[in-house]
């Protein structure tokens, strides 16, 4: 898989310079970040993924992938998965306009009851990333007769502020026989939709474990105690050590996911990146002592968001579930041959 | 982090391998007629190794001239993952195979290169190791066994401690001390023993299970002629450092208890899964594929000249602990009893993996060695 250095460069630079703390800190506060938004949609890299045709910024989905890594490095506090990857997917394979700001995504959890009533949209719909700072909010929703994606403007509902552990907005949206601005039929079912929302989210995390391991090791060698730096404690060497293979593993289990987004390499991706989101955390909240629990010190900026990331589109008890159904409908003599293809040329069940 | 994984895409020939030895195993072992193994944990079969030979798929990446077939670590990956998952009888070429081939390529002379490796890519010998001795387990340099110069060669006196299938082998390379130096890494050299050579006795070691796996080999006054020198007198340390360095980062370091995974799957085949079954093979299936590619990336690494040490070290230690941990979850899933004398096969491996479980991070390389060394490539 090649992505253009260039573009990872250039993605480092914008969310280094404008993912300062203080951004971060003023974007929970404020419930969003106009200056990591704007940055970063002067050149485009909301719309990476998304067709030009459509009006997107082109390039594939692997170069997406990877700009979203980098924010995920930088917990960067904008709907970057939400505007390109999931609302502009959905919004371009409709034949719809993708437009312009930021778009969210109405997620689908259980429990929803978003539904399209005479041409109308009711119900309520829960953890909308960034509901109220959206130009537009994007769902799948049922007609009675088939799957639809509409889009409507955010002041057309009854926003409630749902902050996740990490501060991030993920809205609760009321809606009451709202008309929607676009609608067209759905190619996309919500199954299908809440698999590409993991892959955002195994992107996002491995982005994260990355910087959380580069953080810890730097950290542990500066903190001297005992005369020493704790980098030279064997039991702390166990934390870095189990931080850094977490990381590897779902730094690789994202770029395999991303070839092809295939249902067996997605599900098996983020159920290791979850199950990684707590192992990782405890790992170097331990190595860090009690500066790690500090609001000064960056390292809850990851911490928070691997926690929350974690659960959305899926835990890794609903993804390990998942790929066991997935495993258990092959023959075992060829099951690891299957597995060692990542079940590429299987059909999507 | 300073860890250099990259996706690996397998190449059209690497495929062609994979289908040719998938082919090979389902004709020539088919399924229902063998015990399976454990990962290398698997029954010495000369017979069977010297097909493989055969095939060209022993000492892949040795040259042409020494009957090897040119080929890297990766096609070497492909042909051992599936000899592994199947549960083939690996380990008469085992040793050789992985790492004494390697050694003897790199620093042998062109004699012992002639004399040694066209036998271990026909699967005639079988090589075990010489590192580990009473007092010299993961330190290494302590070890104390001791080669002194005679006439036209070494005698060699010591023991060496856990020295798997010793008494199926025909070979082994012995680290031992050639010179007093202050620095103790230095005066160590490796030497070629035939452990049929009159002074080498072979002492059972029994397992707890009660099997013959390892030994203790006590060399007694053993004559050890100049050109079985291998490599450079005194420079032992960093020829065994490298012999280590990137074997542990192959297939044996996680599928060890594929087969337990895979037998699971058969007892169960056409009946619907629990809840909690499908939520722990899930979860072994996904790291079975997620570990799969970090160990495929360092052999991909190797290829490419790199030295993936730490890299190594980690998938290790991944790797292993993984495979104990299946061994936990599918303990939990299963309602009999596991028993070396059940008539079910699912059993009997539940059984053999419970009891040899903990050696995965012990041989090769302690998990507590293997911290300190990818806690060094972090830095």
């Amino acid at each position: 898989m090649t992505v253009d250095p260039l573009l990872l460069e250039t993605a480092e630079r914008v969310f280094a310079d404008t993912c300062t703390h203080d951004a971060l800190e003023r974007a929970e506060a404020d419930g969003f970040a106009p200056g990591v938004w704007g940055a970063a949609a002067d050149i485009g890299l909301p719309w990476i993924g998304v067709p030009e045709s459509a009006g997107g910024a082109g390039g594939d989905l692997a170069d997406a992938l990877a700009v979203l890594r980098v924010a995920g490095r930088h917990g960067a506090p904008v709907p970057l998965a939400e505007t390109g990857l999931l609302a502009g997917w959905l919004l371009a394979g409709a034949g719809l306009a993708v437009g312009e700001g930021p778009s969210t995504l109405v997620p689908g959890r259980a429990g929803d009851t978003l539904e399209l009533v005479d041409g109308r949209l009711v119900g309520t719909a829960r953890g909308v990333p960034w509901a109220s700072a959206a130009e537009r909010i994007v769902a799948v929703v049922t007609d009675g007769a088939g799957w639809r994606v509409v889009a409507l403007a955010p002041a057309s509902s009854g926003i409630e502020r749902v902050r996740n552990l990490a501060g991030e907005p993920r809205d609760t949206v009321h809606l009451d026989r709202v008309e929607p601005a676009m609608s067209a039929p759905s190619s996309v079912s919500p199954d299908e939709l809440r698999l590409r929302g993991a892959l955002t989210r195994v992107a996002l995390m491995a982005g994260a474990l990355e910087a959380m391991s580069t953080l810890t090791v730097a950290y542990t060698a500066e903190r001297r105690q005992f005369g020493q730096a704790v980098a030279r404690f064997q039991l702390v060497q166990e934390h870095l050590v189990r931080l850094a293979e977490d990381a590897a593993l779902v730094g690789l289990a994202a770029d395999a996911a991303g070839r092809s987004a295939v249902t067996f390499e997605v599900a098996a991706a983020k159920a290791l990146a979850s199950r990684a989101a707590s192992t990782a955390t405890k790992a170097a909240h331990q190595a860090h002592g009690a500066m790690g629990m500090t609001r000064e010190y960056p390292l809850h900026h990851l911490s928070r968001r691997l926690w929350s990331w974690r659960d959305e589109y899926g835990d890794e008890r609903h993804w390990e579930r998942r790929v066991g159904e997935l495993a258990a409908a092959v023959e075992p003599a060829g099951l690891y041959a299957a597995v060692a293809g990542g079940f590429q040329g299987a059909p999507p069940r | 982090m300073t860890l250099g994984f990259e996706l690996v895409e397998l190449t059209e020939g690497e495929r062609a391998l994979q289908q040719e030895v998938r082919a090979f195993l389902a004709e020539e072992l088919p399924r229902g007629t063998f015990e399976p193994g454990l990962g290398m944990d698997a029954p010495a079969d000369r017979s069977f190794s010297q097909k493989l030979g055969a095939k060209g798929w022993l000492g892949m990446a040795m040259p042409a001239r020494y009957g090897g077939a040119e080929r890297g670590a990766v096609d070497r990956f492909l042909v051992v993952e599936e000899l592994l998952r199947w549960g083939a009888p690996v380990y008469h070429h085992w040793t050789a195979d992985r790492q004494s081939c390697q050694v003897i390529l790199r620093f042998g002379t062109e004699e012992q290169k002639q004399r040694f490796i066209p036998a271990i890519c026909a699967g005639d010998l079988a090589f075990c190791i010489g590192l580990s001795e009473p007092d010299a387990g993961s330190d290494l340099a302590a070890v104390k066994t001791r080669a002194v110069k005679v006439d036209g060669g070494w005698q060699l006196n010591g023991t060496k401690i856990w020295t798997t299938a010793a008494h199926e082998a025909d070979w082994f390379i012995v680290l031992c001390r050639t010179a007093e130096a202050e620095d103790r890494h230095h005066g160590l050299s490796q030497l070629l023993v035939d452990l049929s050579s009159p002074g080498v006795q072979v002492n059972p070691i029994p397992f707890l299970d009660g099997g013959h796996h390892f030994s203790e080999v006590v060399m007694t006054d053993v004559f050890v002629p100049d050109e079985l020198l291998l490599g450079e007198a005194g420079r032992g340390w960093e020829q065994t450092g490298n012999e280590l360095a990137y074997e542990r980062g192959g297939p044996d370091r996680f599928l060890s208890t594929w087969t337990l995974v895979e037998q699971y799957l058969r007892d169960h085949e056409g009946t619907e899964l629990g809840e909690r079954a499908r939520e722990l093979t899930g979860w072994a299936v996904a790291r079975f594929w997620g570990i799969r590619q970090l160990s495929i990336a360092v052999n991909r690494m190797i290829d490419r000249g790199l030295a993936p040490a730490a890299e190594a070290a980690l998938v290790k230690d991944l790797g292993t602990r993984f495979e104990q941990d299946v061994i936990a979850a599918l303990a939990e899933l299963h309602d009999g009893f596991a028993s070396l004398d059940s008539q079910s096969l699912f059993e009997r491996l539940l059984a053999r993996s419970i009891l040899a479980g903990p050696s995965y991070t012990i041989r090769g390389g302690t998990t507590e060695i293997l911290v300190g060394i990818i806690s060094k490539g972090l830095r």
